[in-house]
């Protein structure tokens, strides 16, 4: 299944790329190679030798529109500069400047952190400091197959901040881990099992009497509930590692790990999660209630099915413990 | 409710330091070498985060694709219509589409509905109660089943996201039934 989805998270992604871009060339949004009109001020004059010089830009919000197509308007008058160069006067926009649609994302495909475009006349004569302004037409970089461009891009973004997250989970992952080790050494984590053993049986019905898996899963449905993120995930990862010790097949999950996933998915939540409570602020105290019996809900219905999936042939069939007889086929009917 | 409200949040905050805390105590009650077991334990750490390494590359970066594409905004404007025949908001549509893919993600259209409708409307409320009830689903499969190299997932996926989409469903009729109709 995840094969299935992975793969077509990728196709997805190049066929709806494609078809933005080409819708918006078709619409010709960027407006590739036509000439934006301006108006340019030198507030401290131009002269013929410099290669520099700082220039109010200022753009007429009708013509803006009627340009680009759409109802976003210019600021009245934006800082920049302009740089001679063999190819022609270049124009540059400040870097901080905030831009109407669609220039940001112009900006962000012409190759610098600010957004520039060549001017339509290839000299500028020399003007005194306060001298009334020029009029001119800017022509900004192509851009073409932006999202194209910005799939690949994700991929390494993206690429990169999944390493960044497993490796902030090194110090909560070894904190935890090593609080573990000494509830185990003290024989706690047995005792607890025993405990929360007969409340815990119903769904996992394949782990042995006293396993300690019990006890982490426990713990780690316990951290969810109370919106404990940071410890959920440590409390999880030793859960299933203790499940694996009981997986004949090690690189195919088995019905305890699924269930386990299961209900962490759909786990009651009676503290909301700390990222809801930064962006809604006190707005999320009237939310409890609901989330409440929502996830209590959906718990229900989470490990309601699987459950039943667990019992449909083709998952039936790759259950690593499965009948010696099934077992055969497990390698290709898994996926 | 009030009242329970404030022990669950004492509660939340004073059992992770009497946790690391207590561990320990105990420990050493029970004549543990408490340093020592927390050194050989804490040492899994690091091999456990870099486990997760290439199942976490995997699902991200197919997600970021699929996100970087535009696929949003296809898919919202092909179901729109179909969703508000069934009385389901539209507006909820890209938040119910990538909440089980990034949970920073989901967080950013949570707040940029906050900005958009303000935070009393009742949309932002369908989307508090959507985020707070549903987990980053690829997320947790990655990290949980990549923390002990399952790769073959059987069923997990569809468990998952069927608790998800029923979440997500009832979250946006009980939110309606509890504070009036959108």
């Amino acid at each position: 299944m995840l094969n299935y989805i992975w793969a077509g998270l990728l196709i997805a992604a190049l066929a709806f790329a494609i078809v933005s871009d080409l819708r918006d060339a078709a619409s010709d949004r960027f407006r590739n190679d036509a000439s934006l009109p301006i108006l340019l001020e030198y507030p401290e004059g131009y002269q013929d030798e410099a290669r520099r010089v700082p220039v109010h830009i200022r753009i007429d919000a009708e013509t803006y529109r009627a340009f680009y197509g759409v109802a976003a308007a210019p600021d009245s008058v934006y800082a920049g500069h302009v740089i001679r160069t063999q190819a022609g006067v270049r124009l540059f926009f400040a870097g901080d400047a905030s831009l109407p649609e669609p220039l940001p994302r112009i900006r962000e495909f012409s190759g610098g952190d600010a957004l520039q475009g060549t001017l339509d006349q290839e000299n500028l004569s020399s003007t005194p400091a306060g001298a009334p302004v020029t009029a001119t037409a800017v022509r900004f970089e192509p851009v073409r197959f932006p999202h194209l461009q910005d799939i690949a891009g994700a991929a390494f973004d993206f690429a990169n901040t999944a390493v960044q997250i497993a490796i902030g989970l090194i110090g909560v992952l070894a904190l935890f881990l090593g609080l573990l080790k000494i509830a185990e050494a003290g024989g706690l984590i047995r005792q607890m099992s025993r405990i929360v053993e007969p409340l815990l049986r119903p769904f996992f019905p394949g782990i042995p009497k006293g396993h300690p898996a019990f006890a982490m899963i426990v713990l780690n449905l316990s951290a969810n509930v109370l919106g404990l993120g940071n410890a959920a995930t440590p409390l999880g990862i030793k859960a299933m590692e203790e499940l694996q010790t009981l997986n004949p097949v090690k690189d195919t999950a088995t019905n305890p790990m699924v269930m386990l996933l299961a209900m962490n998915t759909a786990s009651v939540q009676l503290v909301p999660p700390a990222l809801l409570v930064a962006v809604i602020g006190l707005q999320v105290n009237e939310l409890i209630f609901p989330i409440i019996a929502v996830t209590g809900a959906s718990l229900i219905v989470a490990v309601g099915t699987a459950w039943f999936l667990e019992r449909v042939p083709l998952w039936k069939r790759s259950d690593p413990n499965a009948d010696p007889g099934d077992s055969a086929e497990t390698g290709e009917a898994t996926q | 409710m009030s009242w329970f409200r404030i022990f669950i949040d004492y509660f939340a905050i004073f059992v992770l330091p009497l946790m690391i805390v207590g561990l320990p105590l105990y420990g050493l009650i029970r004549g543990v070498k408490v340093y020592e077991e927390f050194v050989e334990g804490a040492k899994e750490g690091f091999r456990v985060a870099v486990m997760i390494i290439p199942y976490l590359v995997a699902i991200l970066f197919a997600i970021g694709m699929f996100r970087a594409s535009g696929a949003m905004d296809f898919l919202v404007e092909t179901l729109e219509p179909v969703l508000g025949a069934l009385g389901f908001p539209p507006e909820m549509l890209p938040m119910a589409i990538i909440r089980p893919l990034t949970g920073s993600g989901s967080a950013a259209v949570v707040a940029e509905m906050v900005a958009v409708f303000g935070e009393d409307s009742i949309l932002v409320k369908m989307a508090g109660v959507m985020f707070g009830s549903t987990e980053t689903t690829f997320y947790i499969i990655a990290v949980y089943f990549g923390a002990v190299n399952v790769k073959k997932t059987r069923h997990a996926v569809p468990a998952g996201l069927t608790a998800d989409i029923f979440a997500m469903i009832f979250a946006v009729y009980l939110v309606q039934w509890l504070f009036g109709s959108a």
